[in-house]
């Protein structure tokens, strides 16, 4: 048989397996609105760390993390740095956000802002900021799916149908189980996942250079600069490494799929999901070993830096089909697991951000009726822009995917602060967001190499401190109940 | 121990793993030589600290005066 013919069959049977789980986790479960949002509120820790994990470990971290150590060399640090770091603060506010959830009966991140601020502005900004970043991060999940599928089968599935694919069962399953079919389908993918890429960084690294040792050396001899930060040689300076940690760091609980992942278990779980983290943050050094071991052996230039992976897997070194076929699982797995929580999410934001502003009075049964249309509408729209979309639309996505850390100031302001004002953080919000557009789409390059998030969050959190010290504090029950629960 | 102590102590933990990691202290650090563990020496330093933020999240754990308050078991 063939490689392409046995890599496509091992594929297929990992997609197969896929929808089984995540539409058997789904079924029997009473079909409530509570239990597609959240899963009932107690998702345990084994499926909620592995929730977490799938959802941080995508296309990026599989195909992209590689890109980085081949093409940027050290500053491909500030993946592991990032994701490390980032999930340590919500063992503290993880809880407290459950906590105001149960409370006030939130499931969305829209609900968290717009319940504590009282502003239908800031709702809508915040949804359609959100469903904007959404497709975006969709789209990247999307072209990784395409992409495998085609390099994996010497280019026989085409993009539109390789995504279609994959995306479409995520879109099957998301739709018919909620939250526990994407958590427990992200159980299996995110076990594979692991396997896979130790399997296949290690080998790597010793089938082109023997040891992690020779490598390093090789490369250290080759070009210093290349494993170090802001030096002569270096890829990137050091205030760009530190900010782009930074703005990571601190957008990455503000993913509404995330955050809302804050109702879905209680505060024991959540803890214990902090503790058991780093074995996904740990998943990413055989993936920068195997970024690594390309440099010297293919000449920067000749593949797209996230195309190194599979390059080096079917082109330059020789490994039997079935290999190959894993690697495909994986990194399908990897884009799959991210996209099902973001799709989930993405329909809840939407439904409770923009649907539910226009429209007040829903029963329970028909939002959960636009929830699934969401789900569907928002997949099929992700699809046809990343099969289809030009470049005027890629860019307005991109700034909104870089734009939502600008949530921070009012989500740790409504945790933390009782003067914190609603109007603030909208106008804060709004000039934050242009900021970053204009520093990352329209502007050359930004002062000290400042990464562009960072720039619209210190105007933003300017913006914020000004506004609520001239504003008088309101006397409402509600920010009481916020800090309360801190 | 208060849960605002226990708070505070948890943030400063927090900080002081996580500044070693960024500029400026990373300087420290930013350099391939001598590789450990097969490592550049700024990859091993970077693990290092990743590392001793958890271990010590683990630890802070048992003595958060809150592990065992889980409200919303039914």
């Amino acid at each position: 048989m063939q490689d392409w013919f046995i890599a496509l069959i091992m594929m297929m049977v990992y997609l197969v397996i896929a929808l089984a789980i995540g539409m058997f986790a789904g079924r029997g479960r009473g079909g409530s609105l509570n239990e597609f949002v959240v899963a009932g509120g107690k998702l345990g820790m084994f499926v909620m760390l592995f929730l977490m994990g799938g959802a941080v470990l995508s296309a990026f971290s599989f195909l992209g993390a590689p890109g980085w150590a081949f093409t940027r060399g050290a500053p491909a640090y500030y993946i592991i740095i990032y994701i490390a770091f980032a999930i340590l603060p919500w063992y503290l506010i993880g809880p407290k956000i459950g906590r105001i959830g149960r409370k006030y009966g939130l499931y969305t991140l829209v609900g968290f802002l717009q319940t504590r601020y009282k502003l239908k502005t800031l709702g809508v900004l915040v949804g359609i900021i959100a469903l904007l970043g959404f497709i975006q991060y969709l789209a990247t999940q999307m072209k990784g799916m395409a992409y495998i599928f085609n390099i994996m089968t010497d280019g026989r599935i085409p993009f539109w149908l390789g995504a279609l694919l994959a995306y479409g069962i995520v879109v099957i399953y998301v739709a018919t189980g909620g939250l526990r079919a994407a958590a427990w389908s992200d159980v299996f993918q995110g076990i594979l996942m692991i396997v896979i890429s130790w399997t296949i960084g290690l080998a790597v690294v010793f089938q082109l250079h023997g040891s992690p040792s020779s490598m390093f050396m090789n490369i250290h001899e080759m070009d210093p600069g290349f494993l170090q930060i802001g030096k002569e040689g270096s890829t990137m300076s050091s205030v760009g490494f530190t900010t782009t940690i930074l703005v990571s760091l601190m957008g990455f609980l503000m993913w509404p799929h995330l955050f809302s992942k804050s109702y879905a278990s209680r505060p024991k779980t959540i803890k214990k999901t902090v503790l058991a983290y780093p074995v996904f943050a740990l998943f990413l050094i055989p993936l920068l070993l195997a970024g690594f071991a390309a440099v010297g052996v293919v000449e920067q230039g000749t593949v797209e830096a996230d195309e190194i992976l599979p390059y080096l897997i079917t082109t330059v070194l020789e490994l039997p089909g079935w290999l190959y076929g894993l690697v495909g699982a994986g990194a399908l797995a990897a884009a799959m697991s991210s996209a099902d929580a973001i799709t989930h999410s993405a329909s809840l934001e939407f439904t409770s951000g923009v649907v539910q502003n226009i429209k007040e009075d829903l029963s329970e049964k028909t939002v959960l009726i636009i929830m699934k249309v969401a789900v569907i509408t928002i997949g099929g729209l992700a699809y046809f822009v990343t099969i289809f979309g030009g470049q005027g639309l890629i860019a307005l996505l991109l700034g909104a995917y870089g734009s939502i850390v600008q949530f921070a100031p009012g989500v740790y302001g409504a945790l933390y602060s009782k003067r914190i004002s609603g109007v603030g953080v909208t106008i804060g919000l709004v000039a934050g967001t242009v900021i970053n557009y204009y520093y990352q789409l329209a502007a050359p390059a930004t002062p000290f190499d400042i990464h562009a998030g960072i720039m619209g969050l210190m105007v933003n959190i300017l913006i914020v401190v000004v506004v609520s010290l001239i504003q008088k504090p309101k006397q409402e029950e509600v920010v009481e109940g916020y800090t309360k629960a801190s | 121990m208060s849960k605002q102590k226990f708070e505070w102590i948890y943030c400063s933990v927090l900080l002081v793993t996580f500044l070693p990691v960024v500029f400026p202290v990373f300087e420290l650090a930013n350099h391939t030589t001598p590789l450990v563990l097969g490592l550049p020496f700024s990859f091993f330093w970077v693990l290092m600290w990743v590392i001793i933020a958890f271990i010590t999240v683990i630890c802070l754990y048992f003595v958060d005066p809150e592990k065992d308050n889980d409200e919303g078991a039914e």
